[in-house]
């Protein structure tokens, strides 16, 4: 069979030996009809005989372009089934024709046979017809879900913003307020040194909460991300671990907050890797911004040996794919560490 | 002195107005955004701009482009700006190539009052006080200063950024609770550690120290 489809030369060539020997019988045997005097043409059913393989032929090869499995299977059955439906039309046609039968007997038979076909598609077809429909419903939960995690990835990276503005206007600005009284307080009691020392002791507290709350409120947003973005908010951490990490960007674009976030949390968990554990006398960061998103590269020539499934890296790796992101690490021993995220943006 | 605030918190902006005011300082205008800034500065001329760096409505640094603008208008102008965190990138951009009448701290140093209207008051005058902090990130910042910096005692370094809040030695003493000569030994110190040419003017100094924090960046 597959030489009929495929082409192959060999098919080729006996196929059309085939088409010529009919042609010829055909033609012969018409000349024969001729030359005996003519009168009923039975000739015609030879045709027919003949045209029968052509039929099949033709039909095969169309069958078995479909791809293999259940549609092929349906798709053979159908070119039988046309193919014997063919047979009787025709057969009929000649009956009529050359013996002048008048009633359409064919009738049930092709009933039949179309029922069978039918039959027999729907019986072949109906869980590829159903997986499609759960294809469908699959790719439309799918679909529905990144939507959802989309949202509330924004949602949050929105809320901490407002939780930070919050802090800032709020509790922050209350103790700063707070120490401005105690220093106009501490002013006026110059001559009480036990009232002053008090009141000093009250600023220190509020200082360290001042302090503390600043810490916090950075590790929420960090102040310089928000308002200038990724690469300034690197440039001043990557000074802060003071590696003399060199810092490249292709990029000034601004982000989406939470996408901005999770690149400089990385970068700020790889550079604090990079300070504590590797040794290293060089480090870099990389950002990249062209399609289909960003990509930051961390390394550093330091000695190594990160766990990829350690703690720090699981935090990292969970951040970076709950925006599809994907996270690379590669630290062999003695041979530095590289850190690759790649997060796709719209 | 004459000073306008620019600030968007009530609460802030009554206690800065009410702590001034009680020390004869004029506020002439109290503003809440950054384009008020500048229109105050236009009508009232003042000596000094005390500016919050998060202003509406970006609610970002809108308070100190409206800062640096203020100055470009009025070069003469001192210009505070206060923060809730510090910044050396912003200190970096407010410095930019004039730094006399410059300062940047953070809000909470308000509540050491004497050193907060010392620090207006050289502001004014065209002097640069830096927040100990922007000090603390510039040397961390800095390779070389980092070596530099290790070699300074806890003293040395405590001196160093009080230095750069541009505090004369005897205001250095007081804080730190020891002799102005002490401060002076420390000083002479840190300039030998860190290879500058002494100098005894509070302003100059802390300009030294700046360009060399600055320098190789």
């Amino acid at each position: 069979m597959p030489t009929l489809a495929a082409g192959l030369s060999v098919g080729e060539y006996v196929r059309s030996v085939m088409f010529r020997l009919a042609a010829l019988i055909a033609v012969l045997l018409s000349a024969i009809w001729a030359l005996d005097g003519q009168g009923y043409f039975w000739p015609a059913w030879a045709w027919l005989g003949l045209g029968v393989p052509l039929m099949l032929d033709r039909t095969a090869s169309w069958a078995w372009r479909h791809p293999p499995g259940a549609v092929r299977r349906v798709a053979c059955v159908w070119a039988l089934v046309s193919v014997a439906a063919v047979i009787l039309i025709l057969t009929w046609l000649l009956t009529w024709l050359l013996a002048g039968v008048q009633t359409f007997w064919p009738a049930w038979a092709l009933l039949g046979l179309g029922t069978a076909g039918s039959a027999y598609s729907l019986f072949a077809l109906h869980d590829r017809v159903l997986v499609a429909h759960g294809r469908r419903a699959l790719r439309a939960r799918v679909e529905a879900l990144t939507r959802a995690r989309h949202q509330a990835v924004d949602a949050q990276a929105a809320e901490l913003r407002r939780i930070e503005r919050d802090l800032h206007d709020g509790a922050q600005a209350r103790l700063v307020a707070l120490t401005m009284q105690l220093g106009r307080a501490e002013l006026r009691v110059e001559r009480e040194p036990d009232l002053r020392r008090l009141i000093h002791d009250a600023q220190r507290e509020a200082h360290r909460a001042i302090a503390e709350l600043r810490d916090l409120a950075r590790g929420i947003v960090p102040p310089l991300l928000a308002d200038r973005g990724l690469l300034a908010a690197v440039e001043s951490l990557a000074a802060r671990y003071g590696l003399g990490t060199s810092i490249r960007s292709d990029t000034q674009r601004r982000l989406a907050p939470a996408i901005e976030r999770a690149a400089y949390f990385v970068i700020a968990e790889a550079l604090t890797n990079t300070a504590k554990h590797a040794s290293a006398t060089n480090s870099w960061v990389q950002l990249s911004d062209q399609p289909p998103g960003l990509v930051v590269v961390v390394g550093d020539d330091g000695r190594g040996g990160a766990d990829p499934e350690g703690s720090g890296l699981a935090g990292l790796r969970a951040r970076v794919e709950a925006l599809d992101g994907s996270l690379r690490v590669l630290s062999p021993a003695g041979q530095g560490t590289v850190l690759e995220v790649g997060i796709p943006c719209a | 002195m004459r000073v306008v605030i620019a600030e968007d918190l009530a609460l802030l902006r009554e206690g800065l107005v009410a702590l001034l005011r009680e020390n004869e300082i004029d506020v002439v205008a109290q503003v809440e955004d950054g384009p008020g800034l500048l229109r105050a500065i236009a009508g009232h001329r003042p000596d000094l701009a005390i500016v919050d760096v998060r202003l509406p409505p970006t609610f970002s640094d809108e308070g100190l482009r409206a800062a640096i603008e203020a100055r470009r208008r009025q070069p003469k102008l001192g210009v505070l700006v206060l923060s809730q965190y510090v910044e050396t990138a912003y200190a970096n951009e407010l410095i930019g190539e004039n730094t006399a009448g410059i300062g940047y701290l953070l809000k909470e140093r308000i509540g050491d009052v004497r050193a907060f209207l010392d620090a207006l008051q050289r502001v004014a005058a065209g002097g640069t006080v830096l927040d100990r902090q922007v000090v603390t990130q510039l040397l961390a910042a800095r390779d070389g200063a980092r070596n530099a910096l290790s070699s300074l005692t806890g003293r040395e370094r405590e001196v160093l950024e009080l230095m750069a809040e541009g505090r004369s030695n005897t205001a250095i003493a007081e804080s730190m609770f020891v002799t102005p000569g002490a401060v002076e030994k420390h000083i002479t110190n840190i300039f030998a550690k860190l290879d500058l040419a002494a100098c005894d003017d509070d302003h100059r100094r802390v300009l030294a120290v700046l360009v060399y924090l600055r320098v190789a960046r």
